[in-house]
């Protein structure tokens, strides 16, 4: 520390920024999302944050960033204790953040848009005072982004350029960036990179949120890896193992350590038993030849995906969310079209066909986002409980009049059968728990009869008896010679139901094998994005 | 079918509870309890007597068979018009353009007068104009939408003014009345609605916009496509997940508005003595307005067709009661006044609206009360250490 009267940080007793202190996290609904988590942000630091969906990363640096308040712990800087009330008196206090969903106005300016981010109620807007600083930031920083351009006119990487110039302009001293490389192509990721040790030196700290392994091991100082809320790991870069990171970050299988993994296989008896050694003798259902996909911003996010389901079988995809699942599977269900490759059912083509169009061929879907795509929420449990399928005989009459009595009679066995617990058929859905709302999509689905089902993310946020009523029920599909694809984002809940695994990464799959065939060492490696073979 | 359990359905179904926690039907009622008594507010500070008012309104609204017969009169092309909007709503888009497109109906139901048909099949034939045409002056915006992504509150109000003018001209230069150029032809007794009661304005109109109420309560709650509309407005993507094409309930929902707006205009044309024509030369009197008081006629109704029948009857009543009201001899009460209260009503039905756009003014009420609540109650914190 030879420079001196720099920012009260430099001066902090023992040279620490920001010391995070027993941060833990619940959240209304109940949900642990953190556990006495500690952390010290030093000066001239880059830290990665690394860890799985749901570990927590998120929770620690909204935290930081004065975005939601920790339920018990403290935030404690070299001046005694801080509270932030909301982000801009983090930003006041010098921490900055960006999120993975840019807050920028598409038709304004870079210049317009870091303006207002500076305003303070009834204040003028100095545009060419904030344009000034701008460019010496700009000049300072080596960050090019144009300046009178509406920002909706830049590509992605140059929006998150002037999400970083934004809160740089606010002198922080921590710049915290969450996922920042899921949305840059590889050479911005470089030139984001060369950006950030730039910042370093100049003493500007950053945490970069991640589950890429190769990245954070080529940018950071310091390794943090947070797993189920709890800190597992605080381990300098330059010593981390590929293989020890990984080991951290999906948790580690040692004789007598009761995982994650071996609890909810106890809680699963049947998945473990029943099937998972017999050879899978169903017929090829969904046949998927070098899928290719778009997402909503039109980057590629699925990348020549190929697979076969078998009736009979699970097929899970694990991998860290927005590595192209959801995109996977919205074409698999006529949600979405593919730029290429092709998909079929028992022989038919089902690319670019409606959804209507694909249940009839069998395949029931559960969505990933129960409230947006799975049900109506105003409407009642009976018409919820038709979705999909108003249009078949059983429930549509002549001049397509519903049959209503059909309905009713199909939501009181749906309820019945799948124990969903409601004050009737005329509830609204929304007046139900998340548990018995994923029952009733579940139920609905499997009262298909389907070829397939495509399921979603279908125990998330359920409590553990519904989940596991849920992953049951696909046990029960499957061993009905039905076809399961189950994509999701708990590792555990795959590997403990699939009888196939594919990993996927970046829109490809790393690996697709049996799942008995990985220890989760190598899981992990393959989720964060190292293929087995460069380790081996 | 003895357990059938389809009789567990309500008779007001798809009436969602608002955030007052309210019957929605009684806070329609609310809201024009609210109307009154601004306009009840109003009269006094200019002088007026309000009581007096409005016991001339009620008496003139809905004081005898005559009152009655008006106010059902009045109400009828108020039905149809709310029935445009609401079943547009129920698909989730905003259709403006019931005026235009009822209009344009009352312009097609006039045409009846160049031909000579049998009595009923005339009737029958100017209706099947009026909707075909309000149909069609609906769907191209609708189509706008859907191809171009137009805005469909733009595109209605464009082509409201369009229909208006149109109208206008046909009414002057068209299908004038040769004999008296401020009026169109006259429509055939043969192709009139009778008249229900003698001396009054109500015609068997009144019969096809409750028939047209009941179609649409059976098609939006009955029907497979009505349960595709009310999904797609509910949750487009939920309805999408649902194999619900969008597009086509879109085009739908706007083709049977215009139907409903269409038929309003006929009931104008066809139906409202003593003239049985349009008045060109005074700017089209008769229809004015009638389209943008059904937008009100379907928030009070709730955007149910039975609602809106409810809310029709009150409308009209306004409407017949505020004329009386304003002849009322010791108190004459502008007729602008009703315009006010509807305005009012029409206001105070918007605020729970507001309360659940902003649900941030309901939290800091709520810490308020919360706060005052515990300044009161010293028990609450300090007590338990």
């Amino acid at each position: 520390m030879n420079e001196n009267a720099g920012p009260e940080a430099r001066r902090g007793a023992d040279g620490y920024l920001l010391r995070a202190e027993g941060i833990t996290k619940i959240y209304s609904d109940g949900t642990v999302a953190l556990k006495k988590a500690t952390l010290e942000i030093h000066s001239h630091e880059i830290i990665g944050l690394l860890g799985e969906n749901g570990a927590g990363k998120t929770t620690l640096t909204k935290i930081l960033s004065g975005l939601l308040p920790p339920t018990h712990g403290r935030v404690v800087s070299p001046r005694g204790p801080v509270r932030f009330a909301n982000p801009r008196e983090a930003l006041d206090f010098g921490i900055g953040m960006v999120h993975q969903h840019f807050a920028l106005v598409g038709t304004f300016t870079t210049t317009e848009n870091v303006a207002l981010s500076h305003e303070k109620p009834f204040s003028l807007i100095r545009l060419a005072k904030t344009r000034e600083r701008l460019e010496a930031l700009m000049e300072e920083s080596g960050l090019r982004v144009p300046l009178d351009v509406p920002v909706e006119k830049l590509a992605v990487g140059e929006q998150q350029r002037v999400e970083i110039l934004k809160v740089l302009s606010r002198d922080v001293r921590l710049l915290i960036l969450d996922e920042p490389t899921s949305v840059l192509t590889p050479l911005e990721v470089d030139e984001l990179f060369a950006l950030l040790r730039k910042l370093k030196e100049k003493g500007t700290s950053v945490i970069l949120i991640t589950h890429k392994l190769k990245e954070v091991q080529s940018i950071t100082d310091r390794i943090v890896v947070l797993r189920r809320g709890e800190m597992v790991g605080d381990v300098r870069t330059a010593e981390a193992t590929t293989e020890r990171l990984a080991q951290l970050m999906v948790g580690k299988t040692l004789e007598g350590e009761p995982t994650a993994f071996e609890l909810s296989a106890e809680q699963l008896p049947r998945a473990l038993s029943a099937s998972r050694k017999k050879e899978f003798s169903g017929e090829g259902i969904l046949h998927v030849v070098d899928l290719v996909a778009r997402g909503n911003t039109g980057e590629v996010t699925v990348n020549g995906v190929t697979f076969d389901v078998h009736g009979g079988e699970i097929f899970g995809i694990a991998g860290v969310e927005g590595n192209g699942q959801s995109e996977l599977v919205e074409c698999l269900t006529g949600l979405r079209v593919p730029v290429s490759g092709s998909a079929t059912i028992r022989g038919t083509n089902i690319l670019g066909k409606d959804p209507r169009q694909i249940y009839r061929l069998g395949v029931a879907h559960v969505p990933e986002d129960r409230w947006r795509l799975g049900l109506v929420l105003p409407f009642t449990l009976a018409e919820n409980a038709i979705l999909g399928v108003h249009r078949w005989e059983e429930f549509q009459g002549p001049f397509g009049i519903l049959r209503r009595g059909k309905v009713y009679q199909h939501v009181r066995q749906l309820m019945d059968r799948f124990d969903i617990q409601a004050t009737g058929p005329n509830a609204p859905a929304k007046s139900l728990s998340g548990g018995n709302q994923q029952k009733l999509i579940v139920g609905r689905e499997l009262a298909k009869d389907p070829a397939i089902v495509v399921a979603s993310q279908p125990t998330r946020g359920l409590d553990i008896g519904a989940a596991k009523y849920i992953r049951d029920l696909l046990i029960e599909m499957r061993d009905n010679g039905r076809a399961i694809l189950l994509v999701s984002a708990d590792l555990d809940e795959v590997l403990a139901l699939a009888d196939q695994l594919a990993i996927m990464y970046e829109g490809r799959f790393m690996t697709s094998c049996r799942p008995d065939t990985l220890n989760r060492e190598q899981i992990g490696m393959l989720m964060g994005g190292v293929a087995c073979k460069e380790v081996a | 079918m003895t357990e059938n359990p389809a009789r567990e359905s309500r008779l007001l179904r798809g009436v969602h509870r608002t955030v007052t926690g309210l019957h929605p039907a009684l806070e329609s009622v609310v809201a024009a309890i609210v109307g009154l008594l601004i306009g009840a507010v109003l009269m006094y500070i200019w002088g007026f007597d309000p009581w007096k008012a409005y016991w001339a309104l009620l008496r003139g609204a809905y004081g005898g068979s005559y009152e009655w017969a008006s106010s059902l009169a009045r109400g009828t092309p108020l039905i149809l018009t709310a029935l445009t909007f609401s079943i547009c709503v129920r698909a989730g888009m905003f259709n403006i353009g019931a005026e235009g497109q009822m209009m344009i109906g009352a312009m097609a139901a006039v045409c009846v007068a160049l031909f000579k048909a049998p009595v009923g099949l005339h009737l029958v034939i100017g209706l099947v104009f009026a909707a075909v045409a309000g149909a069609l002056w609906s769907v191209v915006p609708a189509i706008l939408k859907v191809s171009r992504g137009v805005s469909e509150v733009i595109s209605t109000i464009m082509f409201n003014w369009i229909g208006r003018w149109l109208a206008l001209y046909l009414a002057i230069y068209v299908i004038v009345d040769p004999m008296r150029a401020e009026k169109t032809l006259t429509v055939p007794v043969t192709a009139r609605f009778p008249i229900l009661v003698r001396g009054t304005d109500l015609s068997a109109s009144i019969f096809l916009a409750v028939g047209v109420a009941l179609v649409m309560y059976f098609l939006l709650w009955h029907t497979t496509l009505g349960y595709e509309v009310r999904a797609a407005g509910l949750n487009p993507t939920a309805a999408r997940y649902g194999g619900i094409r969008s597009k086509r309930t879109m085009i739908v929902s706007f083709l049977l508005g215009g139907v409903t707006a269409g038929l309003a205009g006929a009931t104008i044309a066809m139906g409202l003595p003593p003239s049985y024509a349009i008045f060109g030369g005074g700017g089209l009197p008769e229809l004015t307005n009638l389209g943008f008081d059904g937008m009100a006629v379907a928030m009070v109704g709730r955007n149910h067709p039975i609602g809106i029948l409810v809310a029709g009857v009150f409308f009209g009543g306004l409407n017949a009661g505020g004329r009386v009201m304003q002849f009322y001899g010791s108190n004459p009460v502008p007729l602008e006044m009703i315009r006010v209260v509807m305005g009012a009503i029409v206001l105070a039905m918007a605020i729970p609206e507001l309360i659940r756009l902003f649900p941030a003014i309901k939290r800091q009420g709520d810490k308020l009360f919360a706060a005052l609540r515990r300044g009161r109650d010293p028990r609450s914190k300090e007590g338990s250490a």
